[in-house]
């Protein structure tokens, strides 16, 4: 697919979440917002696993720190939604520093397994310290109040900011991809020796897209607070990083869709699902396993092969 | 059931609809089951139910289930609701807070309920409290005890959305306090979660009981987190203060581990005095058996024993003929917050939101758990639960409440305004 | 003083050695197969559940239950390494752990629909449910059971590894497939073997568990699995000797944390991981894991 078409499909896409908020009931838009949110998370977070190979099980806390971020401005200085993203961002950006300062001298498990440790001192850091961030019960009372006079406490309303922030993800990091930093990115999976011996400071790149992934997550986390108008102290724990890893994963680890459509089917089978039976557990695990042995380049990885009748770039062959 | 699952079908397809069109971006479905004139009652009265229903707190879920299908089946056996059947659908709610909120807006929007009611969360309840005042229907809370929803969300911020058909943390703090009055218990320790719950009920009991029984001393805390299976370093705690008192908010599995361990450890004959504000679930007593000992003080939501009238004794058999089952708290407090908006709906005559409010403010029902009168100001439903010493019992395989002491609500519930003198117990006049 | 120490040290080994007893299986199959097993807790679970379920049909006879439950798990852990597992050997991190990741959903919600919701109590250990006198203090027969079965399932494993032709093979595949392979051992089959059997300790674990935890409740595996990921790192991912030591280690420190730190947290023991793995990502015994 040459890229005229790409950015063709990309902006009808963007066009038709606009026809979509202007129509939609609530519910719909809702869901809309779950996925695009979702989407923003997970389309950072690939830069690191899909196009760095790295594997983080600590962003759900900076999901959560972007959120608390939020809430935390919004709550004490400022109902400016703005400023409150603002916050929450540059909390999530300062947090991925410092988590990835220490990380990145890993990969593989360790790397992995870093993150965890990190990410769940956030959680308990979260959990415990009540009187900032209320404990278990999180921040609660979130308004959302008006975007440059725009007021945006509805959903109908609420949902173009929301889209304007998945746009603008969408093109940030087709740009970052498709730039020298994101090659070498590409470059740092296929081969860790190779360009390192060609001069190129790894650990700076793989800081520089554990912190990038860390200000998407950070995004996402912030935006989600709004949505939800309070804050989740579980969306710290690691067990919601694994969300961005499964989107990444149903979509397609190396494509730039992947993520995106991901996101679509994680949000809406799920929602499928549990309109069937409370053992939702029980069907979302087969229909990963599914997933996971039928396709291993994800749907997106699939279809591109189909497309190209190529090889298709999944694992990269023996694992370590 | 098979009438159920032919409805449930339909729903099912209405929204595989809703999903897809959101998928492609071209959906313009409005929900399918929309109230175009809400004046008389049409069609069934539909309530969305959610609750806990996987990992290892799952069980409360089922007895969740066991109180609310009960219900409906006797409510439409006896001609429904105002002349229209009841239908319920049940979710999962999980203990993620965005879960809750995903529920109640499928609930309303999509399934086209009419009301909400369950949620065990005290997070959850407090998040969804806004989501309720914006989709503008009633959720009747059945098991959530944080004393904030009702004080804050409702008397502050004014959501009259919300109402709570189960005792609140005054039931675990407050009453407690005077119960502990009592005793001649003069040192107390807890073992206690570590979360908003067990600080709130240790703080309330302290406060209360401080207040009731000046020179009384709290000697030792313990905050166990949540998923403890080894409590035995918050024994050795508890054990090396030498309270006379112990209280202890540990719930469900928790509670029946924290138990079995104390007993290993021989904390029951060094203390004496032992409250557990939420002992008196079935999962507790049942999962225990012999091992809870004898002359604990336990208390709960509400307790199979109590009230001894008709009403109740009629109501635990039919439950254990149904299900083979004592039942639960929650199943109790889910099966009358059915009949509460039944009885809601007849009374206001339409089940429209604000006139089924209107009818929910002030008003009194009867249930298997006594007479309960909603306080119009922060829609907390006022109702008389025991707190009772554990005795065996040949009639049981599992430990009940020998004596009881019933401390009257309106003695022990913070009263609104909730700030200020006289709003806390002990009142005076 | 001395008492309550005395009794926190027990608790902290009690308690240090059933982490243990989890974390040994899953370092094993880490150690051989390279796959980090998110599974292994759901198959703690399940040993928990089919001991039970043979102890209550066989007459509430807790030790045949430990016998013959954990083969029942282990025949999951076959079909779940032979039909699933082994197709994800050669493909990146993320593939094999959602995999393991996604039969920790299916088998929590399996217990559910199978055993039910509910918890369910567990009975008392003939002969090992009371108490001893220590100090003036009672402490359980039980939890010394539990502090001895740790060392002798280490010293077992470790004469199993380093003393029978079997244990040589399998090191062998472990340190080096391919030359494994070409001197004639059957990698497949040895990584089967290494899954089920890890899958039996897990399940022993389980098993043993149920007295000592007091109850069984799906998703009880969720606790234990990121206690024994902490282990297993700290101890070196592999090692055995390493995840024994960590296990002591966790132990002690959270009981003597709860004891002595009234702000004591989980967060200390992630601290812990942090550290070890940027100072020492090998572990304490420095043997390159792989």
């Amino acid at each position: 697919m040459n890229s005229k078409g790409t950015h063709a499909i990309y902006l009808a896409i963007i066009l038709g979440l606009a026809v979509l908020g202007l129509v939609a009931d609530r519910f719909v838009l809702y869901m809309g917002m779950r996925v695009m949110l979702l989407a923003i998370f997970a389309m950072g977070y690939n830069l690191l696993l899909g196009r760095t190979g790295l594997l983080s099980f600590g962003h759900g806390a900076l999901y959560a720190t972007g959120a608390y971020g939020m809430a935390l401005v919004n709550l004490h200085l400022t109902p400016d939604p703005l400023l409150g993203i603002l916050a929450g961002v540059a909390l999530a950006t300062a947090c991925s520093l410092i988590v990835g300062f220490f990380c990145v001298r890993h990969t593989e498990i360790y790397f992995a397994m870093l993150t965890l440790a990190f990410g769940m001192m956030i959680f308990s850091l979260i959990w415990n310290l009540r009187e900032l961030t209320g404990g278990d019960d999180g921040l609660v009372g979130i308004s959302r109040g008006s975007v440059l006079g725009l007021p945006i406490a509805k959903d109908g309303q609420f949902y173009f900011l929301v889209l304007f922030f998945f746009a603008l993800t969408l093109w940030l990091i087709h740009r970052l991809r498709g730039s020298a930093f994101g090659l070498i990115l590409a470059g740092i999976r296929e081969n860790n020796q190779r360009t390192s011996f060609a001069g190129i400071p790894v650990k700076s790149y793989r800081l520089a897209a554990f912190v990038i992934s860390g200000v998407f997550a950070g995004l996402a986390g912030s935006l989600g607070a709004m949505l939800e108008s309070n804050t989740d102290p579980f969306s710290a724990h690691w067990s919601h990083s694994a969300e961005p890893i499964l989107v990444s994963l149903i979509g397609g680890l190396q494509t730039f869709s992947g993520p995106l459509v991901g996101s679509v089917i994680f949000v809406v089978l799920r929602e499928i699902i549990q309109r069937f039976t409370q053992n939702w557990m029980l069907w979302f695990g087969v229909i990963l396993l599914a997933i996971i042995m039928g396709m291993r380049g994800g749907v997106m990885g699939g279809l591109e092969k189909r497309l190209k009748r190529g090889p298709a770039p999944a694992g990269k062959g023996e694992g370590s | 059931m098979s009438k159920k699952g032919l409805t449930r079908r339909q729903f099912v397809k209405a929204g595989l609809l809703t999903g897809t069109g959101a998928a492609l971006g071209v959906g313009v479905l409005k929900p399918t089951g929309l109230w175009a004139a809400p004046a008389k009652i049409k069609g069934p009265v539909k309530v969305g139910y959610q609750a806990i229903m996987s990992g290892t707190l799952a069980g409360y879920g089922e007895f969740h289930k066991m109180g609310v299908v009960m219900a409906m089946e006797e409510i439409n056996k006896a001609g429904g609701i105002a002349g229209v059947p009841l239908e319920v659908e049940f979710r999962d709610s999980t203990l993620k807070k965005p879960q809750a909120i995903q529920n109640a807006r499928y609930f309303v929007d999509s399934w086209g309920a009419d009301f909400l009611a369950g949620v065990d969360s005290s997070g959850q309840a407090l998040a969804l409290a806004p989501v309720m005042a914006q989709l503008g229907k009633p959720l009747m809370v059945t098991h959530a005890a944080t004393e904030k929803l009702t004080e804050i969300e409702v008397y502050k911020k004014g959501i009259k959305e919300i109402f709570r058909i189960c005792t609140p943390t005054y039931q675990d703090g407050n009453a407690a306090a005077f119960v502990a009055q009592g005793l001649p218990a003069k040192k107390w320790a807890t073992i206690s979660p570590k979360y908003e719950y067990g600080y709130t009920c240790w703080n309330m009991f302290k406060d209360t009981l401080g207040k009731l029984k000046p020179g009384v001393e709290f000697v030792a805390e313990s905050w166990a987190p949540f998923g403890t299976t080894d409590f035995r370093p918050h024994i050795n705690t508890i054990l090396d203060a030498k309270p006379d008192g112990l209280y202890s908010v540990e719930w469900a599995g928790e509670l029946i581990t924290m138990i079995k361990q104390a007993n290993q450890a021989g904390l029951f004959k060094k203390i004496k005095h032992i409250m557990l504000p939420v002992g008196a679930a079935m999962d507790v007593l049942e999962g225990l058996g012999a091992e809870m000992p004898d002359g604990v003080w336990i208390s709960g939501r509400y307790f199979f024993m109590f009230p001894n009238d008709q009403r109740n004794i009629d109501w635990v058999a039919r439950f254990r003929k149904r299900w083979n089952h004592y039942p639960a708290y929650v199943s109790e407090t889910g099966y009358s917050a059915m009949y509460a908006y039944k009885q809601a709906v007849e009374a206001a005559g339409s089940k429209e939101s604000n006139a089924v409010i209107g009818a929910l403010e002030g008003m009194k029902m009867g249930s298997p758990a006594g007479e309960r009168v909603f306080r119009k100001q922060d829609h907390q439903a006022m109702y008389e639960v025991p707190w009772g010493l554990t005795t065996t019992n040949p009639k049981y395989p599992f430990k009940v409440m020998g004596k009881q002491v019933i401390i009257p609500p309106s003695e022990f519930f913070n009263r609104p305004p909730f700030e200020g003198p006289n709003t806390h117990p002990p009142f005076k006049g | 003083m001395l008492q309550s120490i005395v009794h926190v040290c027990l608790a902290g080994l009690s308690q240090g050695m059933f982490i243990w007893l989890v974390a040994s299986g899953l370092t094993l199959i880490f150690g051989v197969l390279g796959v980090l097993n998110f599974a292994h807790g759901a198959f703690y679970m399940l040993g928990a559940y089919f001991c039970y379920t043979v102890l209550a049909s066989l007459g509430d006879n807790f030790w045949l239950g430990l016998i013959f439950g954990p083969l029942f798990v282990c025949a999951v852990g076959y079909f779940v390494e032979r039909y699933f597992l082994r197709y994800v050997y050669h493909l990146d991190l993320p593939y094999q752990l959602l995999l393991t990741f996604a039969f920790v959903l299916i088998f929590d919600d399996l217990v559910k629909i199978v055993w039910g919701a509910g918890s369910i109590g567990s009975p008392t250990v003939p002969g090992l449910g009371g108490s001893v006198s220590i100090l003036g203090r009672m402490f359980p027969t039980y939890s010394l059971f539990i502090i001895a079965v740790g060392p002798l399932v280490a010293l077992g494993l470790w004469a199993a590894l380093e003393r029978t032709w079997a244990g040589r093979v399998i090191r062998a595949a472990s340190s080096d497939r391919e030359m494994a392979a070409a001197l004639g051992a059957k990698v497949p089959l040895i990584f089967t073997g290494v899954f089920v059997f890890g899958t039996w300790l897990g399940a022993l674990g389980g098993g043993l568990a149920v007295p000592y935890v007091g109850l069984l409740t799906p998703g009880m595996g969720e606790a234990v699995i990121i206690e024994a990921f902490v282990v297993a790192v700290i101890g070196g991912l592999g090692s055995l000797k390493g995840a024994f030591l960590g296990a002591l280690i966790i132990g002690l420190l959270s009981s003597f944390g709860t004891r002595f730190l009234p702000t004591f947290d989980m967060f200390l023991t992630f601290i812990l991981m942090a550290l070890v793995l940027l100072w020492r990502p090998q572990g304490f015994f420095g043997e390159a894991s792989r």
